[in-house]
């Protein structure tokens, strides 16, 4: 199995506060989505945090493609080509449509390169071309998060990891969510997919990571990962989320 | 009819100053959270710059008005480096910021007041106490010169920030600081250069205020209500707002001026201050303040 991204026996947290992750490991194939499912608290977004560098990584190491990823900024992170969609979205709302896609591409040199992706962006979603000129702030939530997933696509990174991209949308909506994640696998980037509703989540992965207290409990196969009694007793037997 | 549209025309000429000296200060808050209360002290150095290089040699305000920016912008990276940056980790950075600055706004006073006594100064180039006249109307040349030279700047703000790759990272940082970190803008850099362009604007700002009012160490603690009037009417962080409300506010005050006696026109921006801190305290173009 190759590893695109590997994260090992991390521990991190936030500030000077206690280690919310304590040595949770996730090894990420190429292409492939995968969800991170667990109970709150479990450190779910922390991970995410950790790998994209907005924690500092207190033990253990997050390696890309050969590289350690440890201690670097977020903006350097970025470089190295994973891109984070953290839970708030991340959008500039008194930005047009089409000036937050530009900020998608801050860190490209060319600028012509970057107007010719906003292009490409916009043929494939085109509410993004409908609503080009109107403030990011004033449009509906499934189309924020159309516009924030859209986005990380013109760095053309490998990895895209998501921090609940459903929170907060109505179902036939959250169905557009998943379905724009199919297609940037079909780009060829790999998705890091943080799900609270884990039923939804791995139905949408091809491997299934849980998270508990901080650790890895197990992985597999979404498939398996769904069907596995641990799950029931994480899930059922605590009544932590639904 | 005729006193009216010569009161407007004041409260215009006014308003672009006014403008000018806000909008240094909105945008190191809008980027960086600090209300910066030093502002009007730096605006104030601007003045001397401009003072001194007309009385000793002979240089029109107008002329040394880049000079003092780029003065003044120097300052600026050395008080970021000196002062803010280091303190930029601490959870109440913000609260802090607003005695760091208060405290460096007295320093300034002193040392101004130490080096150049607490005497009243006015900058006197033969336009400023020159008019033309427009039929029954007069314009004070000193005001126009530094209303339109107020504007131009301003335009000028609001065109790099609207276009360049440079204000893109300032307005986003203003927006979402940690989405514009995320998207890979060195939000320090934008901090330090915001900076550096607010005082720079302070600078300009005072060249230029140096021949429209006389001036003196401690007058800057008059100019502080009255910028902050500004910022909050405008919305804090908005340049836009904080524009319009320079001229709003300036155009009112003249009338206030005109029908009260000139003692009320400086209430007009307290007042204001009051009833938008009452009634709408986001401002004209702020964000409504979410409840926890």
């Amino acid at each position: 199995m190759t590893k695109l991204l590997e994260v090992k026996n991390v521990v991190a947290g936030y500030g000077d506060g206690p280690a919310i992750l304590n040595g949770a490991s996730i090894a990420v194939q190429p292409g492939k989505v995968h969800c991170i499912i667990g109970p709150n608290g479990a450190g779910k977004s922390t991970l995410l945090k950790a790998i994209c560098g907005m924690l500092t990584i207190r033990q253990g190491d997050v390696t890309f493609k050969g590289k350690n990823l440890k201690g670097l900024r977020p903006d350097q992170v970025l470089r190295e080509g994973i891109c984070f969609v953290p839970q708030e979205r991340a959008l500039f709302p008194k930005m047009t449509v089409r000036e937050n896609l530009r900020m998608g591409g801050f860190s490209m040199p060319d600028k012509s390169t970057l107007e010719k992706r906003i292009d490409e962006i916009e043929e494939r979603f085109p509410i993004l071309k409908e609503r080009r000129d109107q403030h990011a702030g004033t449009m509906s939530g499934g189309q924020q998060q159309t516009l924030a997933m859209a986005r990380t696509m013109i760095l053309r990174p490998e990895i895209v990891m998501l921090d609940e991209p459903s929170l907060g949308l109505a179902p036939k909506i959250v169905q557009e969510v998943f379905e724009i994640m199919r297609v940037m696998t079909e780009d060829g980037i790999t998705v890091l997919l943080v799900e609270q509703n884990a039923l939804m989540g791995l139905k949408h992965a091809d491997w299934g990571v849980v998270l508990d207290l901080g650790r890895t409990l197990f992985e597999g196969p979404a498939a398996e990962v769904l069907t596995d009694p641990r799950i029931q007793e994480l899930y059922l037997g605590g009544k932590k989320a639904a | 009819m005729a006193d009216m549209l010569q009161i407007l025309i004041l409260g215009i000429a006014l308003g672009g100053v006014y403008a000018l000296m806000g909008a240094g200060l909105s945008l190191v808050f809008g980027v960086m959270r600090i209300v910066n209360l030093a502002h009007p002290s730096l605006i104030m150095m601007g003045a001397y710059v401009a003072y001194w290089a007309f009385k000793l040699y002979g240089i029109d305000p107008l002329v040394i008005l880049p000079v003092a920016m780029i003065i003044l912008a120097v300052t600026g990276v050395l008080l970021y480096k000196l002062v803010f940056e280091r303190e930029a980790k601490s959870a109440t950075y913000s609260e802090m910021t607003v005695l760091l600055t208060f405290a460096l706004a007295m320093i300034f006073e002193g040392g101004l007041a130490t080096a150049f006594t607490n005497t009243q100064r006015v900058t006197s180039p033969e336009y400023a106490t020159d008019a033309i006249f427009l039929g029954d109307i007069f314009i004070p040349l000193g005001q126009l010169y530094a209303g339109i030279v107020s504007l131009i700047l301003i335009g000028g703000l609001a065109l790099f920030l609207k276009y360049s790759r440079f204000g893109y990272a300032i307005r986003a940082t203003t927006q979402n600081r940690e989405a514009a970190q995320l998207l890979g803008v060195n939000v320090n850099l934008v901090g330090l250069v915001s900076f550096a362009i607010g005082l720079a604007l302070a600078g300009a700002a005072g060249s230029l205020v140096s021949f429209v009012f006389s001036f003196f160490p401690s007058k800057h603690w008059e100019w502080i209500a009255v910028l902050m009037s500004l910022v909050v009417l405008g919305g804090m962080g908005s340049i836009l707002g904080t524009v319009v409300a320079a001229y709003l506010l300036s155009i009112v005050a003249a009338f206030v001026g005109f029908f009260f006696g000139a003692t009320w026109s400086t209430l007009t921006f307290f007042l204001a201050l009051f009833v938008v801190l009452l009634v709408r305290p986001q401002g004209l173009f702020g964000e409504k303040p979410e409840l926890a």
